[in-house]
């Protein structure tokens, strides 16, 4: 579970086919899964097919393909097959019909009314605007995370009994026996230096796990988030769409600030910044989810650290929340009303990775609230500082230890050889021994069909 | 075991993966649409649509991606979307529509991605616009109308604004940097905040009075690294070959135009991280003569105006190029064809210095058969 709670999106990739299936039957789920799930030659694929009523020879695909870009063609077909879009027949790729109907409606609008959000017919009387929305979601959001660190919160702003129930189950934080009160875990705080965009869908996934055992209909469930990613910010829309399973969510999603309602009663809702951002990809600019990361930067808009080249930090803050993550990965040494210093060592960073904070976060997390005057600095952080972080991390790393499955006692050595090229096409050979004919892979499942159907021809 | 020294950790992104400004220039000459047709039955309102469908899709990649439409019109070049800020965003069509009539209009859009919605809906009111202003004068005027070179400088001074802040390319000062930077864009190391391509849909012939503008458009985009992709639905071209083919385009002359769309999704959609690991169809034996200015004829050999390098099929009236106004010495001329007779010497340094600023012939290379 641990390590499970921080995999992010990536979590969604093992579902079953069946549900995928039920997936595909929305416009909105489909682009989503479409534009956040696939690498790009992938998409490629996939818009080539889109429009074409018959299905495309294989070959046709493979010759589409710069012969030494092979194992990327490999990883767009994995991912392909992987997510139920194409079904294979007789050398043949076609896609999903229902995922193909449905991207198709998505691009051309065809869709029943509603399926990206039904907005409201009459105007609001208590209409809010997008600043009021930003300030709310901020609030709520910084209140769970206030809440985590074990702050003082005023009561009206502590956080719903499922808020905390969620970051029970999620193993964010746990309760002691010694007293009642829920403590921040090790997990809790590289969840919090995890990036604004990856910390909700790390809460949402924790919903979708434990709604599960609630006997909620996780697609119902992804559908509605999904359908919150694609809707207007400002807008507002009717509930009238809704399952009754996504009007409960409502509920939940309210206490994290991704949607606004004015209250439970009322029959509209906004979607907030953390909504709209859901389905964009952290890869590409960052714009979506940097104007998340301003929504909701822990505190005050400006930065507030200072890192110099002699590993020395200065934090100009008071919040607690800010101090208790500088904690995590710094060595405080003294405290002012308004300033912290603290110095980066050895330990501190070997102490932070030991709670699986990766160096890169770390690196990240002083990036993003750099001090005005460290930003007019390029690159921001000084090099060495970041350099030395990242050699310290590695110092750890000597040894790797890759999940994985052995194949053996291969009939052939030609056949052993045509194995391993393919694997190594598809990126998953970890080691081979030619002399012993043995070949270590960290994924088995294509690797097994590439030698059944290599088999059947001999039948 | 053996790589414990760890430089895979060391592998900096050095060429972020940036999304893409799709750039769509059409031809929306009513004259050409209606000749196409008749020949192929694809008319512009289906046109337009699958074209809108390509923009989705080019939308639907990553959410940063952008898309501009310019119209390529009988007057002129014209932004169709983004609307030039302070338009009139109002489908000129709607203010008719009976109550009942308006909630349809406004249920369908609420079944559309609001991205493509604001696109489809800007790209349908600004070409209603624009067709309304159009009379039939200005048709007959100029049936062939065509603004080529405004439309491509247009989608170039975008392209400028958007991917390079207005830098033109060259990498910003450091001030500059530190700007990018606390705003959090990625940027390559040119100052580059998106890559761009252009995609001309063409149903106009050759704007000949236009070919140095659209090559001085053509050369620039090859200089900032935009493909032009063409698609040429009728009427073949030289300039649009020759632009796809300096830039790193795709030419295609679809010979179905109905099935306009799949030829779009194949061939013009994918981007250029794409493009490195994708073998794209395009025209191998790229036709490189150049287009005579007076005739629009296209020539192997043809005279050169020795100014402005403007080409004519033959010597132009009254020995004044058409295109800069200089007047050419075409005494010279009579000579062509003609057995080469050594002159002599005296003569020839004359000459040198007597055509200095006049005209010269570009098929030099053609020697004479010499006489028994």
């Amino acid at each position: 579970m641990s390590s499970q709670a921080m995999k992010g999106f990536e979590q969604l990739e093992g579902l079953p086919e069946a549900i995928f299936k039920r997936l595909y039957q929305q416009p909105a789920t489909s682009l989503a899964i479409f534009r956040r799930m696939l690498p790009n030659l992938a998409k490629t694929f996939v818009m080539a097919m889109l429009f074409n009523p018959d299905p495309i020879p294989i070959s046709t695909l493979e010759g589409w393909v710069h012969p030494d870009k092979n194992s990327l063609k490999e990883e767009a077909f994995a991912k392909l097959r992987q997510l139920h879009l194409v079904t294979e027949r007789q050398g043949t790729f076609a896609l999903d019909a229902t995922f193909k109907t449905e991207l198709t409606k998505a691009l051309t609008g065809g869709g029943s009314p509603g399926s990206f959000g039904l907005p409201c017919d009459t105007d609001d009387k208590n209409k809010v605007d997008i600043s009021f929305l930003d300030k709310y979601a901020t609030e709520q959001w910084e209140s769970i995370l206030h809440f985590m660190v074990g702050n003082e919160v005023p009561s009206s702003r502590r956080p719903s009994e499922g808020v905390v129930r969620l970051l029970l189950h999620g193993k964010l934080m746990e309760q002691t026996r010694a007293s009642s009160e829920a403590v921040i875990t090790q997990l809790g705080f590289s969840f919090l230096l995890q990036e604004a965009n990856a910390q909700v869908w790390t809460l949402l996934l924790l919903y979708l796990d434990m709604a599960e055992q609630l006997r909620m209909d996780p697609v119902d469930i992804l559908h509605f988030l999904f359908l919150l990613g694609s809707l207007e910010l400002g807008q507002d829309y009717d509930m009238k769409s809704l399952t009754p399973t996504q009007k409960g969510m409502l509920e939940d999603l309210r206490d994290y600030g991704i949607v606004y309602q004015r209250k439970s009663s009322s029959r509209r809702f906004y979607p907030t910044r953390l909504a709209t951002a859901l389905t964009s990809e952290i890869r590409a600019t960052s714009s979506p989810s940097r104007s998340i990361q301003n929504a909701i930067s822990h505190g005050d808009e400006n930065g507030f650290l200072i890192v110099e080249t002699n590993y020395r930090m200065y934090a100009y803050t008071n919040s607690p929340l800010q101090i208790a993550v500088l904690n995590l990965f710094a060595r405080l040494i003294s405290r002012f009303p308004n300033l912290v210093t603290a110095r980066i060592t050895r330990e501190s960073i070997r102490q932070a990775i030991g709670k699986g904070i990766t160096a890169e976060q770390i690196i990240d997390y002083m990036t993003v609230n750099a001090h005005p005057q460290l930003r007019k600095n390029t690159p921001v952080l000084p090099p060495t500082v970041v350099d030395q972080i990242r050699l310290w991390q590695i110092e750890g790393e000597r040894m790797k230890a890759t999940p994985g499955y052995l194949f053996k006692e291969f009939s052939t050595n030609s056949e052993f050889n045509a194995v391993c090229r393919y694997a190594n096409d598809l990126g998953v050979l970890v080691w081979a021994d030619q002399n012993k004919g043995n070949l270590f892979v960290s994924k088995h499942e294509q690797i097994a069909d590439f030698i059944r159907k290599r088999a059947q021809p001999n039948r | 075991m053996d790589n414990v020294d760890g430089t895979e950790h060391y592998n900096f992104k050095s060429n972020p993966d940036l999304p893409t400004l799709q750039v769509i220039i059409i031809d929306t000459n009513p004259v050409a649409w209606e000749l196409l047709k008749q020949s192929s039955g694809l008319g512009f309102p289906d046109a337009l649509s699958q074209i809108l469908i390509f923009a989705n899709a080019h939308l639907a990649f990553s959410l940063s991606n952008r898309a501009a439409v310019i119209a390529n019109h009988l007057d002129g070049a014209h932004f169709l979307s983004p609307a030039p800020p302070g338009s009139d965003l109002t489908d000129p069509d709607e203010a008719n529509l009976t109550p009942e009539q308006q909630k349809i209009v406004s249920q369908q859009k609420a079944s559309q991605y609001r991205v493509f919605r604001i696109l489809e809906d800007e790209v349908r009111a600004s070409y209603r616009r624009l067709i309304k202003s159009t009379t039939v004068e200005d048709l007959e005027k100029n049936p062939n109308g065509s603004a080529l070179s405004g439309a491509l400088g247009l989608a170039l001074t975008y392209i400028n604004r958007v991917c390079f802040g207005g830098t033109g390319g060259r990498s910003g000062g450091a001030e500059e940097k530190v700007k990018i930077n606390s705003a959090g864009g990625k940027v390559d190391d040119t100052g580059r905040m998106m890559h761009a391509k252009i995609l001309i849909v063409s149903v106009t012939p050759d704007p000949a009075p236009q070919y140095i503008s659209v090559m001085n458009g053509v050369f620039a985009a090859q200089r900032l690294k935009v493909p032009i992709d063409v698609c040429k639905l009728r009427e073949s071209t030289v300039f649009l070959q020759q632009a796809a083919d300096a830039t790193g385009g795709v030419y295609m002359e679809p010979e179905h135009p109905k099935g306009l769309l799949q030829y779009l999704m194949m061939g013009f959609l994918p981007d250029q991280l794409a493009r490195e690991s994708i073998i794209l169809p395009t025209k191998v034996d790229v036709d490189f003569r150049a287009a005579c200015f007076c005739h629009k004829k296209v020539l192997d050999i043809g005279f050169v105006c020795s100014i402005c390098l403007s080409i004519f099929c033959q010597p132009p009236e009254g020995a004044v190029c058409s295109t800069c106004g200089t007047k050419l010495d075409v005494s010279s001329l009579e000579n062509i064809g003609k057995p080469v007779v050594a002159p002599p010497k005296k003569k020839k340094k004359k000459k040198v210095t007597d055509s200095l600023s006049e005209s010269g012939v570009a098929s030099a290379a053609q020697s004479p058969a010499p006489e028994g």
